[in-house]
């Protein structure tokens, strides 16, 4: 038998799933960053080591449910993914404005409002804002996000799952990951612009 | 599909960008990019979105963490204190 380390994850859940704690024990600690990682986008820093714990927990509790035709990553991105989304339902959480006053304008002709220049702006963000600044903006802005758009958006653009992982993981068709992750980054590119653009 | 405007153009963007377009709507949409400076800059800062937030929001494990974590679990199997 391979050392846990050796193991594939899938070798690893089906040993873990038989008691082997030291299997379990490196499944953890190969997926813990990501996790953490994560949790932090889809509810912010300080409720991500309550997810982490939640996630983990069951994943360790529904071990005997897990199927091999499905990778155990993208396994686990749901379990994670549920958790952080049962997480934000059970706690109440101060309202947050929409970004939908973010989305691209256009005139009567469908042309867009603003100039090249404006338009570009948003790309620049990470030069214009310091990092301390852009980071909070970014939490600040995913937090903003409607829990359907964020959860799509976290995980096909910032853990870069394909979106065909997207669907499987959340349970929806690829066109409707791709509905909701395009929404969502109208909705940021335009939360960049506003930022960026007062700093240009 | 010949005449696109560029708030078409915004509404097929994903959709171009994963190659589930039409030929003939991707022709057109590539051609309109092509000559209209507006859209060509809206591309440049849609496409880069991804990338500044993914680095904004990419954090670190805090070591303290991981031992909670790993303390929490253990507690949980009912494995004895280490």
């Amino acid at each position: 038998m391979a050392s846990p380390e050796d193991a594939t994850d899938e070798a690893l859940a089906s040993r873990a799933a038989l008691g082997d704690t030291g299997a379990f024990d490196e499944i953890t600690i190969r997926h813990q960053a990501r996790v953490y990682r994560l949790a932090c986008r889809l509810v912010g820093h300080d409720d991500a080591p309550d997810v982490v714990q939640e996630g983990f927990l069951s994943v360790y509790l529904n071990l005997a449910s897990f199927r091999q035709e499905s990778r155990f990553g993208t396994w686990l991105y749901r379990i994670v993914t549920n958790a952080a989304l049962m997480h934000r339902r059970a706690r109440t959480r101060r309202p947050v404005e929409s970004l939908e006053p973010f989305l691209p304008e256009f005139d009567a002709m469908g042309r867009h409002c603003q100039t090249p220049a404006e338009l570009q702006v948003p790309a620049r963000a990470d030069e214009l804002l310091d990092r301390r600044e852009l980071v909070d903006a970014a939490m600040a802005a995913l937090e903003r996000l409607p829990d359907l758009y964020r959860s799509a958006f976290v995980l096909r653009d910032l853990e870069e799952l394909t979106t065909a992982e997207v669907a499987d993981v959340l349970g929806i068709e690829a066109a409707t990951v791709r509905q909701r992750v395009h929404r969502a980054r109208l909705m940021l590119r335009g939360y960049l612009a506003a930022l960026a653009g007062a700093k240009s | 599909m010949t005449d696109v405007s560029c708030q078409t153009g915004v509404e097929l963007l994903m959709d171009y960008l994963e190659g589930v377009v039409p030929d003939d709507v991707r022709t057109s949409l590539e051609s309109h990019v092509s000559g209209c400076s507006k859209c060509s800059a809206f591309v440049a800062s849609y496409l880069a979105t991804p990338r500044i937030l993914r680095d904004a929001t990419a954090a670190a494990m805090p070591p303290e963490l991981q031992r909670s974590l790993r303390a929490f679990l253990r507690a949980q199997r009912g494995d004895d204190p280490q």
